[in-house]
């Protein structure tokens, strides 16, 4: 470990959404600094896939020495697993989903000797499309679901038709062996126009709420089928963040017309585009997904505890970025985030691809475009991206190469080749993980 | 005097020769088919009875014509009824405890003869059974053919992959006890690369309640088991082989009952009745029904609902929601040899099965409350014609219709652990709340031109046209891979044309080439909308066609010992999804070229009676499989999804061994598989290098057998009747999940389990009784990672067979 760490790098993160293909990002503010000696004793934990399967790799070092994939500590049960890190304590959260069956997530720390760690598995029993951490909590959340009764019956509509409009949230304990609760709440009309909501981001303001970005919609239509859980976006240019209190009571609505929803989308997944900076600040970003929106992208602020939008704030990001528009959203440090933008101009549907990067100083209102690192067309996978003394550990895979960590300086954007991971398709995650 | 028994090959299945079940032991026939089920050649008749010095008839003696594939069994009035081709031939007449006869024949016309045998004391406790006849008369085809004969195992209480998995080069590989999913693999391949067929038709389209897993053995006459080169008569565009079910079609009255109960309160029974009238009216129906608790005990983690985490140590459980039950009827009417028609059948199979589901894909993640049923319904017709305006010109056709319907029902809001508690959930679904349905129809026709001039040419067309259609109905679902074209309609039409020539010019050899043609037409949602949020569709047709080709010989060095080889430019087509995508984010690509295989079979095959009592088989078949262009999915961010690409190369090369020895009336045999399976794909479809470029293909036994040994004893409790005692070993080799080159540490153990089967016949083989005892040590067993199968076992079984020509 290096000596000269920013300790101020390592308060940060929001979580912030993540993807089938890669992974989140995250954070959480810590409550006091890490020492010296837990950062020693801290590893650097890598998920990378190899054909199919996962595997746990640790690290040292980020910027030298090389890996392979058979050096690997630990190879998992299940392969797909969506990683989160919380900063203190230091752990690795995985979470997993699929093919209608629950997930087995998995919890891992360091032993004193800097060894893997496993103190729990829990079962995860309701998709998610959306994850951060709260309090001390892993919370996830996923909406249109079928509420039910206290006997197990499924609430109807007025039609008779079942509900849609829960949101099932899991609270997984990490202060508690990574225990895990499951609340489900019902979302119609809590913005008073009669749809329902479907939730993007969580991140804690620090005062006992979490901050949401909500995907207004009309109920899905009960015919329908597919994977979204919104249905049709009727007010594509308002913006909609929902404060909830532990117990999942809602606090307030904050309400812009600005910009549109503030949610990434991809399949089914909705990417946070709500993000915390170092000083408490949490921006609220849209990357204009919808196409029916007159709104460009970009950003408000809502300030520490404040109950409403900054008046002052507004940021056109779209005009920095040459008119293209963004889907995901990571806070890095400071005032910096880092934004995946979409390769077409505009993009064109569901399908384009989103393989730019660029960093935008939410302070200054500048953007710059991320150099140094694989060209857009070459890059065929990305990971979770990490904050670690200042810097952006970001990693990449690119055609007919081992993936690797890209090391970022946020304020200059340049990017610089870090380890690689041989015999890997793919880095999934980089994060720290302590005793 | 020979000791050699000619037993059975009834004429409606010249293509293979059997063990008399009162004599049985599970004996694997190293079969070789011209066709796979269903020719005669053109033949004139021998018949008559067989009775004993004093008149009295003589039981179910062979009737057989030495060195051909002509041979009946009589009835239990000693009548018996052999066509042939006219020609010269030598007589054998055999039974259990006659001398055999031996006599010159000179077949010209339909003649009557009746045969007249000693009885020989001594030679009661001399025979056993002989596979040599089997081998050595039905040597025909080059292909790399094997045969299970179902027939010994009826008294067992097993279903047809258990009878499969007794084959060489083929895994069975099942998800837990009775009616669980099931995977057929065969020489490495599995899943869409080995096609099933019953009775030549494809099984794809007759849902999950008709399949291999939960038929019973009672259904099949017997079971083939194509490596790798697949006769045109199975139109299929399968890489990796075909499995062939002969169902049993008696010419006779019959009725065959059976009921058996065992271990995790298990119930089996089957009832089936035929009757065949002089006026060629015949009728058949087969019934049948399993049920089970599934309820054995499982070593697992435990999943504490309060917190909802696991356990880190494992426990035994007992599965509590598990319960299986598969019904069907099979009715066949119609009539025979009628001037216009040699067979002319309908027939309809109705079926339903219900699956209560315990666990997910990892054994810790439990349910109580999911399931899934299966109901289909099958008509089809059958036609058949020989001599069709010229001789020696044969046709059939055979058309189905199945119509199957599939549910996944997950509707409670609990969630279960081991030991049966549950908490409530706040939502619905123990994992995604569904009501999902799944509708399949699927339209077959399968015709047969065959014609054989000069005695020694065959020639045969085949053509076989399938048309499916699939609708899924699960607005329930919200699945992450679902989109609303999930949901719409999608058909396949494929259409396989083949022909085959085959020359055969004496006994010590033959060769034949074929060709196939493969179309197919898919017709589907494709996303049109050029928007970001919303999706419109419109059903599209894409088609795609290719050729295939193969050859084979086979050639007699002495009478005991004959080689063969034979080799297929085998393909697999693109499914529908492949060549459309999920509408979502996936592409479909046209220009995908099909999966393709070379398939080289050598086989040497030693078959000899090395003196009265003594006789040894043999037989030993190397493969080699080159398989190329994968079709495989891939998600690269910078193209926004997924898309199909032909990618991987695998090589296979490998060998099966069969071997086996009867002394009198011991049997002891086994096989043994070993292959080779590794990836020759040096560079991912980017170009990266790949770490496991020559590692053995992860997840699949490589290396597994079978031994097993029979002995009878005549007339233990009077005269007619039969103990048989049979020992089953089953060993499989320890392999890796995942690439061994990337590190990983999970295995599937190596394993060695035995079975116990005792079977008394009594009265000529009219009724049966026999005990199972299944995995006798309590091994814990395991066919993929995390899934344990069930420990020790019993099953009872009670069976009438009555039969009369």
């Amino acid at each position: 470990m290096k000596a000269n760490i920013n300790q101020t790098a390592l308060r940060k993160s929001a979580l912030i959404g993540c993807g089938l293909l890669t992974l989140t990002l995250t954070s959480c503010d810590s409550k006091e600094d890490l020492n010296d000696s837990a950062q020693k004793e801290g590893k650097f934990f890598i998920a990378a896939t190899g054909e199919t399967a996962q595997y746990i790799l640790l690290a040292d070092n980020l910027e030298a020495g090389d890996l392979k994939i058979g050096d690997n500590v630990k190879e998992l049960e299940q392969s797909g697993y969506t990683w989160i890190f919380n900063d203190n304590p230091l752990a690795a959260v995985g979470l997993i989903y699929q093919q209608g069956d629950p997930g087995v997530g998995l919890g891992f720390t360091a032993n004193a000797d800097g060894s893997l760690r496993e103190p729990g598995q829990f079962q995860i029993t309701s998709r998610f499309t959306s994850y951060g951490f709260f309090e001390s909590y892993a919370l996830t959340s996923v909406g249109g679901q079928t509420p039910v009764d206290a006997q197990g019956n499924a609430l109807a509509d007025a039609n008779g038709n079942e509900r849609s409009d829960g949101v099932t949230f899991n609270f997984i304990d990490l202060s508690n062996n990574f225990s895990l609760t499951d609340k489900t709440i019902t979302t119609l009309n809590i913005t008073g126009n009669g749809e329902q909501a479907t939730f993007s981001g969580i991140v804690d303001m620090g005062n006992g709420e979490f901050l949401t970005g909500l995907v207004v919609s009309q109920p899905r239509d009960p015919s329908a089928t597919g994977g979204a859980s919104s249905g049709t976006i009727t007010c594509p240019d308002s913006v909609w963040v929902a404060a909830y209190d532990k117990e999942l009571n809602l606090k307030r609505i904050y309400r812009s017309d600005k910009l549109s929803y503030s949610s990434g989308r991809y399949r089914s997944q909705y990417y946070s585009q709500l993000g915390k900076a170092d000083d408490g600040s949490v921006y609220v970003f849209s990357g204009s997904y919808e196409s029916s929106t007159k709104n460009p992208c970009g950003a408000l602020k809502i300030n520490k505890n404040a109950t409403d939008f900054d008046p002052s704030y507004y940021f056109n990001i779209e005009e920095k970025t040459e008119g293209y528009r963004f889907r995901k959203v990571w806070h890095v440090t400071g005032s910096y985030f880092l934004l995946e933008l979409y390769n077409d101009l505009p993009p064109a549907s569901v399908n384009t691809a989103a393989t730019q990067y660029g960093v935008v100083d939410m302070a200054n209102k500048t953007f710059k475009w991320v150099t140094g690192i694989p060209a857009k067309d070459k890059i065929t996978g990305t990971g979770l991206p990490m904050a670690y003394g200042g810097k952006i550990y970001f990693p990449i895979a690119v055609e007919g190469d081992a993936p690797a960590i890209y090391v970022i300086n946020p304020a200059s954007a340049e990017g610089a080749k870090g380890i690689s991971v041989d015999g890997a398709s793919a880095i999934n995650a980089v994060g720290r993980i302590a005793q | 005097m020979s000791r050699r028994r000619y037993s059975v090959a009834a004429f409606f299945c010249p293509v293979c020769r059997k063990i008399p079940a009162q004599y049985a032991v599970p004996l694997l026939l190293c079969l070789l088919c011209t066709a796979p089920a269903f020719s005669q050649e053109d033949a004139v008749q021998l018949w008559g009875r067989v009775v004993s010095a004093d008149g009295s008839p003589v039981e179910h003696a062979s009737v057989a014509l030495r060195n051909t594939r002509f041979g009946t069994v009589a009835d239990g009035k000693g009548r018996y009824i052999l066509p042939a081709p006219a020609g010269e031939y030598t007589l054998v007449v055999s039974a259990m405890g006659y001398a055999t006869v031996e006599r010159p024949l000179s077949l010209r016309s339909r003649q009557s003869l009746m045969l007249e045998l000693i009885p020989d004391e001594k030679e009661i406790e001399e025979v056993t059974v002989v596979g040599k006849s089997a081998v050595r008369q039905v040597n025909e085809s080059a292909f790399n053919v094997v045969a299970i004969d179902a027939k010994p195992l009826h008294n067992t209480s097993m279903s047809l992959t258990h009878a499969l998995d007794r084959i060489s080069g083929v895994k069975i590989r099942e998800t837990g006890g009775v009616g669980s999913n099931t995977q057929v693999a065969l020489n490495g391949f599995s899943g869409r690369h080995v096609k099933m067929f019953m009775d030549g038709v494809p099984m794809e389209g007759f849902g999950a309640s008709f399949q291999l897993n939960n038929i019973p053995v009672n259904l099949a006459e017997r079971i083939e088991v194509y490596k790798g080169v697949v006769p045109v008569e199975l139109g299929a565009d399968a890489l990796g082989g075909a499995v062939n079910i002969v169902t049993r079609q008696l010419r006779s009255t019959y009725v065959d009952a059976s009921y058996a109960y065992g271990s995790f309160n298990t119930h089996r029974s089957n009832f089936s009745v035929g009757h065949t009238a002089k006026s060629g009216l015949t009728f058949q129906l087969n019934a049948y029904q399993t049920y089970s608790d599934n309820s054995y005990r499982v070593k697992t983690q435990l999943l504490d609902v309060a917190t909802n985490t696991y356990s880190q140590e494992k426990f035994w459980f007992r599965r509590f929601h598990d319960g299986y039950r598969n019904e069907a009827v099979v009715g066949r009417v119609g009539v025979t040899r009628k001037p216009w028609a040699d067979r002319l059948l309908l027939s309809v199979t109705l079926s339903q099965e219900k699956a209560e589901i315990q666990n997910a894909n990892l054994m810790k993640i439990v349910y109580g409350g999911r399931e899934r049923k299966a109901q289909s319904a099958i008509p089809s017709l059958h036609y058949e014609k020989k001599n069709l305006i010229v001789p020696n010109l044969h046709f059939s056709l055979t058309t189905s219709y199945s119509i199957s319907r599939n549910n996944n029902i997950d509707t409670l809001a609990r969630q279960y652990s081991w030991n049966g508690e549950y908490r409530q959930k706040s939502a619905r679904g123990e994992g995604q709340y569904s009501m999902g349905e799944y509708n399949n129809s699927v339209f077959n026709a399968t015709a047969n031109l065959r014609y054989r001039f000069a005695d020694m040419h065959h020639v045969s067309l085949s053509n076989l046209y399938s048309d499916f259609n699939r609708k899924a109905t699960d607005a329930a679902a919200n699945s992450e891979n679902s989109v609303a074209a999930t949901f719409m309609r999608r058909t396949s039409a494929k259409n396989v044309a083949g022909i085959s020539y085959r020359i055969q010019p004496s006994d010590r050899w033959s060769a034949s080439v074929f060709a196939k043609r493969y179309d197919v037409l898919v017709r589907g949602p494709v996303d049109v909308s050029t928007v970001t949020s919303s999706a419109v569709y419109e059903e599209q047709g894409r088609s795609f066609s290719t050729e295939g080709y193969g050859l084979g010989a086979t050639y007699r060095i002495l009478p005991s010992l004959h080689l063969k080889v034979s080799f297929e430019k085998s393909y697999r087509l693109p499914s529908e999804n492949e060549l459309f995508g999920d509408e979502s984010l996936e592409t479909g690509d046209v220009g995908l070229k099909p999966e393709n295989s070379h398939n080289i079979n050598f086989n040497i095959c030693y078959d000899r009676a090395l003196s009265k009592a003594h006789t040894v088989y043999f037989d030993v078949g190397l493969i080699y499989r080159d398989t190329k262009d994968y079709i495989r999915r891939q998600i690269e961010q910078r193209y926004g999804g997924a898309y199909y690409a032909n990618h991987g190369q695998v090589r296979n090369l490998g060998f099966d061994v069969e071997a086996r020895y009867f002394y009198r009336r011991v049997s002891v045999g086994g096989n043994f598989t070993f292959q080779d399976i590794r990836n020759m794909e040096q560079y991912a479809v980017g170009g990266r290098k790949l770490i496991y470029y020559k590692d053995r293909m992860p997840n699949v036994p490589y290396l597994f057998g079978n031994a097993d040994a029979t002995c009878n004893f005549y007339n233990p409790v009077g005269r007619g009747s039969v103990l048989s005692a049979t020992y089953n070993l089953r060993y499989i080799h320890s392999f890796f999940r995942n690439w061994e080159s990337e590190g990983g540490d999970i295995i599937i153990p190596s394993q060695l389990s035995h079975d116990l089967t005792l079977t008394l016949s009594l009265r000529n083989g009219r009724y049966h009784i026999a005990g199972e005892a299944r995995n006798i040590t309590d091994e814990m067993l395991y066919d993929n990672y995390s899934l344990q199968k069930p420990g020790r076992s019993f099953m009872l079984k009670l069976r009438y067979f009555f039969f009369k020509q």
